[in-house]
């Protein structure tokens, strides 16, 4: 077996996540359902968990099996920032989650997406998925709801899009994934990370974007 | 020293009673016996030299190289013992090795002379152990641009625009001084570094077989750590010759 | 086919013919889920914990009053269900830790220092270490309050319900909660949590214990409410005095006495 499947009574995060890249930054994007079973343990949950001044990932899979793999990375980008006297690059973080990932395949269930900002590489995306690879694209969507988007966010990606269109393009992507997935639901929770820093939005369940609904 | 004989230089555990340890200085001492080693930052690049005593006839011409690659945009040498130098460049690769499995990026100049420096320096703290009998010069270009570093026995390292380790090192140090860096080509830094390597060995080694090793990472070389061009090195070298004959000359016209 | 030493695996074998084998169905024994209503939430100047009394060992009430406020230091408390024993030792271990470090920094503990010892602990045994915890205190940062999960997972919430009765207890609060509660109201609010699982879960039952956490002062309710104290019996089953008639009497002496004549003994 590759990687480890939930064990029962375990919390998990079927979910929808997603980061894209613009000219200037990254908008990372989740819903906020968790669930132990049928239940739903919290309605409000923040899976975007930040890893640095301007390093964000994207949790999917076991909560605790990420929460404690994003407490790791915390401590090593910190310990790393203060060593070389600079922020650590979104490309380190990454690949730190994929040493952890991947030396850990067998133990874990997570697929984790990374997105920030550094002074070299400007605004940049890595997933990191189940069983510990790792990918360098424009956008990058994952948990159980990216499936039903694939389509949609291929067709309405563009490349250079400003934050305005970016923020847009993820609520709206989320929105359709969280309406079609039953393990995705709840609010939207959004952060633009750009050299500024950091900008947190915060999307009401009862004000997400319509679309069809029968 | 005054302190010497009292006892408190058996160990690089002890302090002397001025708050010295004599161990390290003695290998300090050790460095300075070696060879004559330069390293110069020009304006696009590093270039490190150093030169050796061939103890016999036997041994293949070129063979037996001091300056070590760490990594291909790091560049290291070890003047003073040959084998502790060997340990140091082993130690070097390790750590450059380990910072790419984590980070999946070369290591920068400033981090691999700080790592080596705390190691240098473990080595200062324990009566079981000897300190290393070798200072230590890192060339690196990296996204900062092109560095030098120089970590001594005590584990301390400085950044340089130039440095001189081993045998006439303050007669070079004096060279060094009156040339400027920030100005100068990787090229022409070569063949400020043959210049000064032919005129400060000049009296000790005349009679006797050496050989200087040269090695350059600049944008000629493409940022990698790689040994000067043979031509280049022929062309350094005939002109320093030159040059010291013209010294020769001028002191006649004293004369 | 035995071996003399070293362990025997004869019955694992057996056993996996039993489960899988062919024509067999016999399904292993399963663990009884021990149940629990444990509640909190975070009302205007700080956290209202609530827990019910029952321990169970499977079908039988093993403790009729038992207390799932464990205390970890002097401004913060945990509500504990999952395995008694896990609960115990793993709020004892952090409690001991966090005074350790108390005395190591000279500062009061913050509560999210608890929560990461609570969930790397957590973590580390994978879940097999069968705690599920609401913590909840106030710190130099204001009041907090945490869920955590046997895996090691934690949340960050207003309002929390865990064990078998959090059904019963999340349906009262999301109905009732609102932000700044008063003191009462929000004791109120937790003591009807509690009673909702009491009175609907089957894993729960008995008092409703509640602890009260504000900056600098702790008040913890020991049975705050007893909704199933046991009444007095509605009749009495004794006999009076004199209602069985005495139909007939008989003494029997069960010593015989027998005279001895002591100078007869003496010749």
């Amino acid at each position: 077996m590759n990687t480890a499947p939930l064990k029962p009574g375990e919390v998990s995060l079927g979910t929808t996540i997603m980061a894209v890249q613009f000219n200037g930054g990254v908008v990372v994007g989740a819903d906020s359902r968790t669930t132990t079973g049928s239940y739903i343990a919290n309605r409000v949950t923040d899976k975007l968990t930040q890893v640095h001044d301007h390093i964000f990932c994207c949790r999917s899979g076991s909560a605790a099996d990420t929460q404690a793999i994003a407490d790791i990375v915390h401590y090593n980008l910190q310990l790393l920032a203060a060593q070389e006297g600079e922020e650590p690059t979104v490309q380190k973080a990454a690949n730190l989650f994929q040493q952890l990932v991947y030396q850990n395949k067998d133990a874990l269930s997570a697929g984790i997406i990374v997105g920030g900002y550094d002074k070299y590489n400007g605004g940049s995306v890595y997933s990191v998925p189940l069983g510990g690879s790792l990918h360098k694209q424009p956008f990058c969507i994952g948990g159980s709801g990216s499936t039903y988007i694939y389509g949609f966010c291929d067709a309405e990606y563009k490349e250079n899009m400003t934050k305005e269109e970016c923020v847009d393009f993820v609520k709206r992507s989320v929105a359709l994934a969280m309406s079609r997935d039953g393990s995705s639901g709840g609010v939207i929770r959004l952060a633009i990370i750009d050299k500024n820093g950091v900008e947190r939005i915060f999307v009401p369940g009862n004000q997400l974007p319509q679309f069809f609904e029968g | 020293m005054s302190s010497i004989g009292t006892g408190y230089d058996l160990s690089s555990s002890t302090y002397s009673l001025d708050g010295r340890i004599f161990q390290v200085e003695y290998a300090m001492k050790a460095v300075d016996n070696s060879g004559l080693c330069i390293g110069l930052r020009a304006k696009d690049g590093i270039v490190l030299a150093i030169s050796k005593l061939v103890h016999s006839k036997l041994l293949v011409p070129k063979s037996n190289k001091r300056i070590a690659s760490v990594d291909q945009h790091i560049g290291m040498v070890c003047p003073g013992l040959i084998a502790d130098g060997k340990a140091l460049i082993k130690r070097a690769r390790a750590e450059a090795q380990n910072y790419k499995d984590n980070f999946r990026m070369p290591i920068s100049g400033k981090m691999i002379a700080d790592r080596m420096g705390q190691f240098v320096q473990a080595y200062t703290l324990y009566s079981s152990v000897r300190p290393f009998g070798c200072s230590t010069l890192i060339a690196t270009y990296d996204s900062v641009g092109p560095s030098l570093y120089m970590i001594d026995p005590s584990g301390v390292y400085w950044g340089y625009f130039g440095c001189a380790v081993g045998k006439n090192k303050q007669i070079a140090k004096a060279e060094i001084e009156k040339l400027k860096l920030n100005e100068l080509t990787s090229r022409q830094a070569v063949m400020e570094v043959a210049r000064i390597m032919y005129s400060v060995m000049e009296d000790d080694i005349k009679d006797r077989d050496y050989e200087i090793e040269y090695t350059w990472i600049c944008d000629e070389s493409d940022k990698k750590h790689v040994e000067v061009p043979s031509d280049l090195i022929e062309e350094a070298e005939r002109k320093a010759k030159e040059s010291l004959d013209d010294d020769d000359d001028d002191d006649m016209d004293d004369e | 086919m035995a071996t003399k030493t070293g362990f025997n695996f004869d019955n694992y074998q057996r056993n996996l013919f039993l489960e899988h084998g062919k024509e067999n169905n016999m399904k292993l024994p399963k663990a009884t889920k021990t149940g629990t209503t444990i509640v909190g939430l975070m009302f205007k100047d700080g956290i209202v914990l609530g827990a019910d009394t029952r321990a169970t060992e499977g079908p039988i009430v093993a403790d009729k009053n038992c207390e799932k406020i464990h205390y970890i230091a002097p401004n913060m408390y945990c509500c504990g269900a999952g395995t008694a024993a896990d609960t115990e030792m793993t709020t004892a271990l952090i409690s001991s830790n966090i005074e350790l470090h108390r005395l190591n920094t000279g500062r009061e503990a913050r509560v999210v220092t608890a929560m990461t010892m609570l969930k790397q602990l957590l973590f580390k045994y994978q879940g097999h270490i069968g705690a599920a915890l609401i913590l909840g205190g106030v710190d130099c940062t204001g009041p907090h309050l945490y869920t955590i999960y046997p895996h090691g997972s934690t949340d960050k919430l207003p309002y929390v319900t865990m064990g078998s009765g959090s059904l019963a207890a999340m349906a009262v609060f999301e109905s009732k909660y609102k932000k700044d509660l008063e003191r009462q109201e929000a004791i109120d609010l937790v003591a009807e949590a509690i009673q909702a699982g009491i009175f609907n879960d089957m894993g729960s039952g008995s008092n409703v214990d509640v602890c009260v956490l504000t900056k600098g002062k702790v008040d913890y309710l020991r049975n705050y409410i007893k909704p199933n104290v046991r009444k007095e019996k509605e009749q009495v089953y004794k006999f009076n005095l004199g209602v069985t008639p005495v139909i007939k009497e008989s003494i029997r002496n069960l010593v015989d006495v027998v005279e001895v004549n002591e100078m007869e003994i003496d010749q």
